[in-house]
Parts: structure tokens; sequence; C-alpha cells
């Protein structure tokens, strides 16, 4: 009997250790390359302002003070997260049919849609973006198409606001909530939908009761990816945000290289990344009671 | 009355014909289990039935209802799967109360019928549980309870024991039989189990190919097949060729062989000089060693059981013990090999001379 015991154990044993060794790579340059620059943004963030070095001797309070207190920075702020989860619910509502659609889909026209589905992810970010210039500007594409059509005779603001942004954001992201989603979507056997039907229930009903239940683990991931994409973005907000589109990370570059504010601008990106680990965390704890019953 | 009828159903994929003008029609109450190896169309077959395949022409009738063109909802089937399909996300109570929801039931009458449907299966005092804290089995009698606590017209049931293991499965093929019959619901199963065919139907309808093969009792599918595939598919047999020689009466003929003249029973009106296959099944073949002055008990012996007995000798070249029989193949004279099922107590040895008999009312002659 203990015999028995003995070698089932030595074995888990030798592959615990064998798992921790390929765990250190990652580890190193997580390490590396995000705990610690992230603590010396902390540090930066804590001291004084000065003229003469990247920052001061002493250590302050006062970036974190000023900026709360700053009704200019709060509104950034809030239009960032604003954007970020407009952009969110418009992947997942344009995101989830069509990975619904690939994961039921046998055509043989599916893997061309994968590759238009990946597209966004084949061009250059700033390509992209200037793509989109080209499109949203006052004289662009969209509007000039818009004229030619006779449904406006001024051009809409397209750009340089939020509206801009949203719109280039959601079609950036949108593969990330489409993979996490029919990876998830692939996995539910079609047999529940068959049995639900079976049942009498029609396709709406199976749908909210079966499917759409059973894919809350895809929606969940690829929700807080796109979110959490969305509100660090940089590129895209700076070139098509104008001052009118103006987010976060937009705001502590400025900082940083325009104004040469590092101490106020690290200040500035510690409050971003904790209002984001909040956001997620609690949209965490929301999902969480929506999948409590799943295995 | 039938309760069920498929009228002349096609079902082509492209080039494939998958289904060829298959008709069933089944009767209220009735298990029928439509058998055959994969590929065949029993679960193309079983999905027209359920709505989720349509077929190319040909109809389906629920009573007198069409319900050809209708969705698998509006159908009123009840329907259980090799997967057990059960809705991971739900408990066993909420599981069973979907399609009762589904019928706006009340929720009073809802309760009665699933603590009613969950003694039925065995299962009282698990509502609260989700599929995956039980086993495959409690989680296939749970699949069977939503399929029938809806009250279904028909029962359809897709190779449901093919995921649980042997024993379990032995106990269930009893245990839904015994349901099903209690409940009186039309049934229909797809199986590749032979076996698991024979002990639950009323009625086999034997698939290849994209067509029915034979359509029967499940005494009649083996007794009395209609094919050498449908006899090869449905438990053992030895078969012997040889050509009608004289029609003795409407279905029994005397066929000569290379081993000489057998008495056989077969299908009606087969022309005399027919080329046919005399088919035994192991079971049926009794065996007695032939020695010098035993051989004339033998011949003594055969005349007493009248013409209906014949004898053919062979010789024992392999043997294998199974326990409670010993299979053996046996050559005969003409070099075709049989096997035979003999007492696992006293087994014959390898090149042992042997007499086998066997009643002409236990042969069946096939096509060839």
């Amino acid at each position: 009997m203990s015999a028995l015991e003995a070698v089932p154990r030595i074995e888990s044993r030798s592959n615990r250790g064998s798992a921790t060794w390929m765990v250190v790579p990652a580890l190193v340059l997580l390490i590396g390359f995000f705990a610690l620059p992230y603590l010396t943004i902390i540090t930066m963030s804590l001291r004084e302002a000065s003229t003469r070095a990247v920052y001061g001797e002493g250590l302050t309070l006062s970036h974190y003070t000023t900026a709360l207190g700053d009704f200019y920075i709060w509104g950034i702020l809030g239009r960032t997260l604003l954007i970020g989860a407009t952009v969110t619910v418009l992947s997942l509502l344009l995101g989830y049919p069509v990975a619904y659609h690939l994961a039921k889909s046998r055509s043989r026209w599916t893997s061309l849609l994968y590759i238009f589905v990946l597209s966004p992810l084949l061009v250059g970010l700033v390509v992209r973006t200037f793509a989109w210039m080209i499109i949203l500007s006052n004289n662009g594409v969209a509007n000039q198409a818009l004229k030619a059509i006779g449904l406006i005779t001024f051009p809409l603001q397209l750009m340089n606001n939020s509206l801009g942004v949203t719109i280039a954001l959601t079609h950036v992201f949108l593969p990330f909530i489409i993979l996490p989603l029919l990876g998830n979507l692939q996995a539910i056997s079609p047999d529940l939908a068959m049995a639900s039907r079976s049942l009498g229930a029609s396709r709406m009903r199976t749908f909210w009761k079966v499917t759409l239940p059973l894919s809350m683990p895809g929606i969940q991931a690829g929700t807080i990816l796109v979110f959490v994409l969305s509100i660090s973005a940089y590129v895209t907000p700076a070139m098509l945000g104008g001052t009118g589109g103006r987010t976060m990370s937009v705001l502590v570059v400025q900082y940083l290289v325009d104004n040469f504010r590092w101490p106020a601008g690290a200040a500035l990106a510690i409050i971003m990344a904790a209002v984001a680990v909040m956001f997620v965390g609690l949209y965490l704890k929301l999902t969480a009671r929506a999948m409590r019953r799943l295995p | 009355m039938t309760a069920l009828t498929i009228d002349r159903i096609n079902k082509r994929y492209g080039n494939l014909h998958i289904l060829k003008d298959i008709s069933i029609p089944i009767a209220k109450g009735e298990f029928v289990s439509l058998l055959g190896p994969s590929g065949c169309g029993k679960t193309t077959t079983l999905r027209c039935i359920a709505g989720f395949e349509r077929p190319d022409d040909g109809s389906i009738l629920f009573g007198n209802r069409d319900v050809t063109r209708t969705l698998p909802e509006q159908r009123d089937i009840g329907m259980v799967f090799q997967s057990y399909a059960l809705f991971p996300h739900m408990t066993v109570a909420e599981n069973l109360s979907f399609g009762l929801e589904v019928r706006k039931v009340s929720v009073p009458d809802r309760q009665k019928r699933i603590a009613d449907v969950l003694a039925m299966v065995r299962l009282e005092g698990y509502d609260k549980r989700f599929p995956r804290e039980l086993s495959g089995g409690q989680q296939q009698r749970v699949a069977l309870a939503r399929a029938l606590v809806i009250e279904p017209s028909v029962l359809l049931l897709d190779e449901p024991l093919a995921n649980l293991d042997a024993t379990l499965r032995d106990e269930m093929r009893f245990f839904i039989r015994d349901l099903q019959q209690r409940v009186g619901i039309t049934s229909i199963y797809v199986t590749h189990d032979q076996a698991e065919a024979m002990v639950m139907s009323d009625k086999i309808v034997v698939m290849s190919a994209g067509t029915i093969s034979q359509f029967g009792s499940p005494r009649e599918i083996y007794e009395r097949p209609a094919s050498q595939s449908v006899a090869g598919f449905i438990g053992r047999s030895n078969t012997i060729s040889g050509k009608i020689a004289e029609a003795l009466g409407q279905d029994s003929y005397k066929v000569d062989t290379p081993c000489g003249s057998i008495g056989t029973t077969g299908p009606a009106g087969l022309a005399k000089g027919a080329e046919v296959k005399i088919m035994i099944r192991p079971e049926n073949i009794h065996t007695r060693k032939q020695c010098v002055g035993a051989g004339q008990k033998q011949e003594a012996g055969s005349g007493e059981a009248g013409k209906d007995e014949n004898v053919l000798a062979g010789a024992v070249v392999n043997s294998v013990y199974q326990g409670s029989a010993n299979q053996l193949a046996v050559k005969l004279a003409s070099g075709d090999r049989v096997t035979v099922d003999v007492n696992g107590r006293n087994p014959l040895d390898v090149g042992e001379q042997v007499a086998l008999r066997f009643a002409a009312s236990d042969t069946w002659l096939l096509a060839s």
C-alpha cells in the first residue's frame, strides 16, 4: 500500500520541479520589465519636481493631490473610461455574431472569414490609423460619400473627438474579443442546443438560456482584454483624438515629453493604472456572479 | 394505429446519397431500434425525425400530423444524446424544468412532475445537484427524465449507452426498456450494438449504406435474416453454399452441397437450381465425438429424429475456451469451416473427428 502510494508522489514531485523551471523565463521577463519599471514609476511619482534633473530629492504627495483636485484631469479620466466602455460594448455586439458564426460554420469560406477577423492585426498600427484619418477627416472618404448621396451638406466631425477614437479602437480590438469567444463557443457541445430545441425552446430561447450563459467565460475574457487595451491605447487617440478625444495615455505622454513633468506624469500613470485595476476587479466580481453556476 | 410514419424519405449531401427511400411505420408504444454500422444513415434518419435534418423528399408523420416541414421545437419530441447533453449551468431540477417552462406548466404542477419523474429514474433527492456532480449513469438517467417529463409523443435515443462502461451499459438496457414499457412511449433507438438492439427492441431496422436491409422483430432478424450481411451483422453465423435440389414444402427445401444433401428452411418461392447459402447459428449445432460404432448410433439417432435432422462429419481444427462455452472451428469434408458452440466442460481436442447435427428448422437460406 505505502509502496504504491510512494511511486506517484515521487513522480508528481519531479513534475512539479520541471514545471517551476518552465515558469522562470517568463517570470524574469515580467519582473525585469514590468514589476521593476512600475516600482520606478511609483517612486518617481512621489518625488518633488525639479528643473535640473528628471526629478528632485524630496518626497511628496503633491502630484497626486494636484491631479485629483483637477477637474480637467477628471474629465479626461472619465472620457478614457467612457471610450473604453463604449469600445468594449461595441466590439462585443459586433464580435459575438462573428464568433458564433465561426464556431458553427463548416463552410470552406470560414478560413477566409478568419483572415478578415485577424486583418486589423496584420497591418501596422500607424498605417492603419492613417487610413482611418483618410476615411474620417472632414474632407475624408466618409464625409464625401455622405455628401454625395445627399445625406449631409456640411461635413460631420468624425475625428479629433471621442467618436473617431472609438471607431478606430473598435476596429483594432475586434479580434481580441472574437478569438476568446470563438474558443469558448467551440467548446460548447452542439448537442446542448439540440437538446434545448428538442425540449421545445426556440432558437432565440436556446440562445438566451443555454448558449449565452455558457459563453460567459469567453465574454469575460474578451471584454476585459478589449477594455484594458482600449483605455491604455496611445497611438490611436494621439493621432485621431485631437484635443476633443484626448485620453489619459495621451495626457501622460504630453506631461513627460512636452512638459517634462516626469513626477506629475508618473502620478497620472499610476492613477490611471489604479483606476483600471479597480474597474477590472469590480467587473470580475460582477461577472463571477453570472458565472458561478458554470463548471 | 401508427404513431410515427416515415414515408420514403431521401437525403443527399452533394453527391452522397445518405438516405435512400427509407420507410418505417412505427406503432404506438413500440420500441424500434435503428441498427447498423457507422455511416449507414441511422443517425441521419433520427435527425430527420427530430427535425434537425430536413429530408429532400418523402414525409414524416406523427400520428396524422405531417411534421416534415416543422422545426424541432414544434414536434413534441423527447431526445436523449450519447453525450447526455445536460445543461451544465443548471441543476438537475432546472434541467428537468426547462421543457416544462417552455410549455408554460404552472409552478406547483412542474414541481410535482419533476418529483414524479425523478422517482421514476430512481434519483430522488438529486434535484439540487449539478450534472458534473453525478456519475455517467446518473447523468444519463437525468437526461432520460428530462426527455420524459415533457410527455412527448416520441422518445428519440441516439446511442445513449455508448459512453457508459460495459457493466453499467447492461444494467441501463433493462432500465431503459423497463421504463419505456411502463410509460408506454413510442421510442426510436439508434445503436450500432446488435446485442443492445436485440434485448431492447420490439422491432429492429437493420440499415446499411442508406437503405433498410431488414425490418422485423429481433427473432425474425436473428432467425430469418434477409441477407448474408444481416446474418453477419447480427450475431455469429455459419454459411454453407449449395444449390436447391427440390422444394419439400412451402418453406422447406433440400439443398445439394459439397458435403451432401441438407434439409433446410428458407423463404418461400426459391426456384430449383438456385444458388443459396445455408445459414446456421453456432449454438444450434450439436456435436458428438465420432468413433467407429458410435457412428452407427448416430445414424440411428438421426433416423429417430426424422428427416428434420442433418448430420455432417468434420474435424476440429481449433478450440477456444470461453468459460461458459467452448468455441470450436470444424473443417467439413467440403473444406468449409463452421463455428460451433459446445459446453465448456467437455471440450473436444484439435484433430478429433466430430459429427455435427443440426435441425432443418434451425437453418435459413440466404440468396447468394
